[in-house]
């Protein structure tokens, strides 16, 4: 069993908005006497993290995920609560802390536009007092393993988007740091490009051990790379755990997907709801409730009673599930 | 310390290595600059021609002036680009970026923005005035003069440093900081070129209390020239350029320190 | 032309949407006039008049370059921006003429500037100085009309350098350098009383004393009889010549960009 890297106790954080008041008046108010309201961005979040877990932080706009991440790297510091982090309060002990730590903002480039990868290398060797011997090894493996060698000494300006981002993640990793935090690491790049990002990030985690904390908005991130899951909704934490026991444990209705060789004229069986799928009428979705009927005798009794030419059971859609967990349609503790 | 001089050269090193990608463009805007600064001194050389002095300053007692201007802010661009653009820094987050690095903010700060082509254009006019008059203005140049002059530069960096820095500190409040910033960065600088004395009481205390580019180039050039103009001042403003750097500096290190903490619980 | 004129409009109603940048583009009006008032006051030493100028001939040659430079404060990098955003391709497709467009938007703000900017800047600024009344109605009808043309010769002379853009990567060098000479040569920081001849004999066969100069002359009622006609010409002439310039270099600068497929 791992230790825990990451501790985090009830965190909140308040921010104080200015009321934009218009017109002449109240341009002049603005200045002489503005007025303040309050949002908790962070309402007393808790968690902890192992050494080498990897976590997604998924949650809507304006939710408080990036508020959080930030005060995890020591950014922003809490109003209240606690963080401690590999023995260090980020806030407090910004440089000794940041020394073990690795971000990436997808999108804000630490690597020089006009310069290549291995220019802006450099002068991050510099900042992190990167040993020689360490610098030349990792430049070494990321430029294999994250297929950099093609345009390592290429300008910026000239790179992909997925390539670019290629080279900013292995900008965040040469000085080995113990905890990585991506925030918005695939955005805007292409689906080849994103999956050889996922690979790489998960082979990493894996051999090196490092804690990872992702943000994303692409729940293919999550599913291809995170085994746990924290959702942020409104500056409260929703849900903490695994994917999968998200899909087991809150989501009753499954769906089958039937295609029948002859299309009966009714298809009667209780407690299910039969729809068209596009224009191929020979395919129904069959939706059903998992607490109400088992997938064995809807099964059973599909085969049984009419002629099908092919037959599957479809997971559940996460997106869908996390789009009715914000709503509150799905109640998850 | 020295991995701090390192760091500046790593830095500096992928600055000139942008600018050398473009390399005719480069010296075009260093030229722009150049012309473009010198061109109030050449509106100046003209005018003189007829008019001989402005308050009893020539030419070459001007250019000398002007040439502690440019020199100092020529060097001074090197080292504090990124408070003069502190602005955006903080309206595009790249400060967040600073911060998730191992070093001291206001350290990566100062070493990592040079604006070499307004250096270049700035350093070489300041040199070029220099070199012109400061044989033709009467100093004697022996190691007192020498020393005298050196350490006003130093001072002269010192303090326009310390006026970015406060003035960095400010955009961390007001995100839209534009305006003011065109009025120090331009108008101020552009007062502060010729002999003070030619303004209104108004401006002089401005330029000497405020925000006090007098203590740049008027007070250290009227120790060596010794223009009759400054009888109106005190004596021992001639000699306090340093201290007046350093104790400025402090404040608006204090202040700096004091914003960034308010950044660090207000975010952006 | 109405649809010109909304360009014109949009402009300037955006630039009432910033108050503070207003009121501080006021402050700096101000501050970049008192600068060189300072200087000529302390040129002046006192005296009179040099060589048959007065100081506050000098003030008022100030006043007005200022605000033809107000009326000019353009945007002068937005050929360059739209060439290398690549947007120019959707732009000329557009059923406006495109250089119209630019030159009433230029327009938009200027006005706003005059308006806004220049005007309370000339009231705050006579607190102070002493400005010379015009030479009568008709002196300050001709200056309002040189004016016009000094701003159209100055647009085109701008227009002329932003079509640079086509074939270089980077015009703002190019620019900073042509308002210098621009600003030097055409009394914008020198009134040119004062210039040496030899200079002024150089001046002549260029445009540039046309712009500021010409109007601060007929204000001041210094040009007579067919000296005015000489005048208006040359601002007429130079505006021909420019036109010409620009349209060659505008067209030559599309066809590089067709065949380079924008």
């Amino acid at each position: 069993m791992s230790k825990t890297i990451i501790d985090v106790q009830n965190i909140s954080k308040i921010f104080k908005i200015t009321k934009r008041k218009t017109g002449f008046k109240g341009a002049l108010a603005n200045i002489f006497h503005p007025e303040h309201e309050y949002k908790k961005a962070v309402n007393d979040i808790s968690f902890n993290i192992k050494e080498g877990e990897m976590v997604g932080f998924i949650g809507p706009n304006g939710a408080g995920k990036s508020t959080t991440v930030k005060m995890l790297s020591g950014i922003l510091y809490p109003d209240s609560g606690n963080i401690n982090i590999s023995g260090y309060i980020p806030h407090k002990q910004r440089k000794e802390y940041v020394a073990n730590i690795g971000v990436v903002f997808g999108q804000k480039s630490q690597i020089s536009w006009d310069l290549s990868p291995l220019d802006s290398y450099e002068v991050i060797k510099h900042i992190y007092k990167i040993p020689d011997k360490k610098y030349k090894e990792n430049i070494e493996r990321f430029t294999e393993l994250l297929d950099m060698r093609k345009f390592i000494n290429q300008p910026v300006r000239q790179l992909s988007l997925g390539q670019r981002m290629r080279a900013d993640i292995a900008a965040a990793l040469l000085h080995s740091p113990k905890i990585v935090f991506f925030d918005e690491p695939t955005i805007g790049i292409d689906v080849v490009g994103k999956e050889k990002i996922r690979s790489f990030i998960k082979t990493l985690n894996k051999t090196d051990n490092i804690t990872m904390i992702f943000t994303t908005h692409d729940m293919q991130d999550i599913e291809k790379t995170c085994e746990r899951l924290i959702i942020i909704d409104d500056g409260k934490k929703l849900y903490d755990g695994s994917l999968d026991a998200i899909k087991s444990n809150y989501v009753s209705s499954r769906i089958i997907e039937a295609e029948f060789e002859q299309l009966p004229e009714k298809i009667d069986i209780p407690y299910v709801t039969v729809s068209d799928v596009d224009k191929n009428r020979m395919k129904k979705v069959i939706t059903f409730d998992t607490g109400k009927t088992s997938i064995n005798s809807l099964m059973s009794t599909l085969l049984n009673n009419y002629s099908i030419k092919d037959i599957s059971v479809k997971e559940p859609e996460i997106d869908a599930i996390i789009s009715d967990i914000y709503q509150g349609k799905i109640i998850v503790h | 310390m020295k991995d701090i001089v390192s760091l500046f050269f790593a830095y500096a090193k992928s600055g000139i290595k942008t600018r050398f990608q473009y390399k005719l463009d480069s010296v075009v805007s260093s030229f722009a600059v150049f012309f473009r600064e010198a061109a109030g001194i050449i509106a100046m050389y003209f005018a003189l021609l007829k008019f001989d002095t402005i308050n009893n300053w020539n030419i070459n007692e001007l250019m000398f002036l002007f040439s502690l201007i440019f020199i100092t802010y020529g060097i001074f661009i090197v080292f504090f680009m990124a408070l003069r653009d502190f602005s955006d820094w903080i309206k595009h987050g790249d400060i967040d970026r600073v911060m998730v690095r191992p070093r001291g903010i206001l350290t990566q700060l100062v070493l990592c923005g040079a604006d070499w082509l307004a250096s270049l254009g700035h350093g070489t006019l300041g040199i070029t005035l220099f070199i012109l008059s400061a044989n033709n203005v009467g100093v004697e140049w022996n190691a007192a003069t020498i020393l005298y002059y050196v350490i006003s530069i130093a001072s002269g960096v010192l303090i326009q440093g310390a006026v970015f820095l406060f003035f960095s500190a400010i955009s961390i409040y007001f995100i839209e900081t534009q305006s003011l910033k065109e009025i120090m960065y331009w108008n101020l600088r552009k007062f502060a070129g010729y002999p003070i004395s030619i303004y209104n009481k108004f401006i002089q205390s401005l330029l000497i209390f405020v925000v006090p580019f007098a203590f740049v180039n008027y007070f250290p050039a009227q120790f060596l020239l010794r223009k009759p103009d400054m009888s109106t001042y005190p004596e021992w403003f001639m000699y306090i350029s340093p201290f007046v750097g350093i104790i400025l500096y402090i404040i608006a290190y204090f202040f700096w320190k004091f914003s960034m903490r308010y950044y660090k619980s207000t975010g952006n | 032309m109405s649809t010109y004129i909304q360009f014109a409009a949009i402009k300037f109603r955006n630039n009432m949407a910033y108050r503070f940048e207003y009121i501080m583009g006021i402050l700096n009006t101000v501050l970049s006039f008192l600068v060189y008032w300072c200087i000529y006051k302390a040129l002046y030493g006192g005296a009179n008049e040099i060589d048959g100028i007065t100081f506050s001939m000098v003030t008022t040659n100030f006043i007005i370059s200022l605000g033809l430079t107000n009326a000019f404060s353009k945007n002068e990098m937005f050929l360059q921006d739209k060439i290398k955003q690549g947007t120019i391709a959707n732009e000329l497709l557009k059923p406006v003429n495109f250089k119209f467009r630019m030159l009433f938007e230029d327009l938009g703000d200027g006005f706003f500037k005059v308006v806004f900017n220049f005007l309370p800047a000339v009231i705050i600024a006579m607190l102070f100085t002493e400005m010379m009344p015009p030479a009568g109605i008709f002196g300050f009808v001709l200056c309002l009309v040189s004016a016009v043309l000094g701003y159209i010769v100055l647009w085109y002379i701008s227009f002329i350098v932003q079509t640079l853009a086509f074939w270089l990567f980077n015009v703002w060098g190019l620019i900073t350098i042509k308002n210098v000479i621009v600003n030097i040569f055409s009394g914008a920081l020198l009134p040119l009383w004062f210039m040496p001849q030899p200079v002024l004999n150089i001046i002549k066969f260029t445009p540039f004393d046309s712009i500021f100069f010409t109007p601060v002359q007929l204000y001041l009622g210094q040009l007579q009889g067919y000296e005015i006609l000489l005048n208006f010409g040359r601002q007429v002439l130079w505006i021909a010549i420019l036109y010409f310039i620009g349209e060659l270099l505008w067209n030559k600068g599309i066809k590089r960009l067709i065949v380079q497929g924008g």
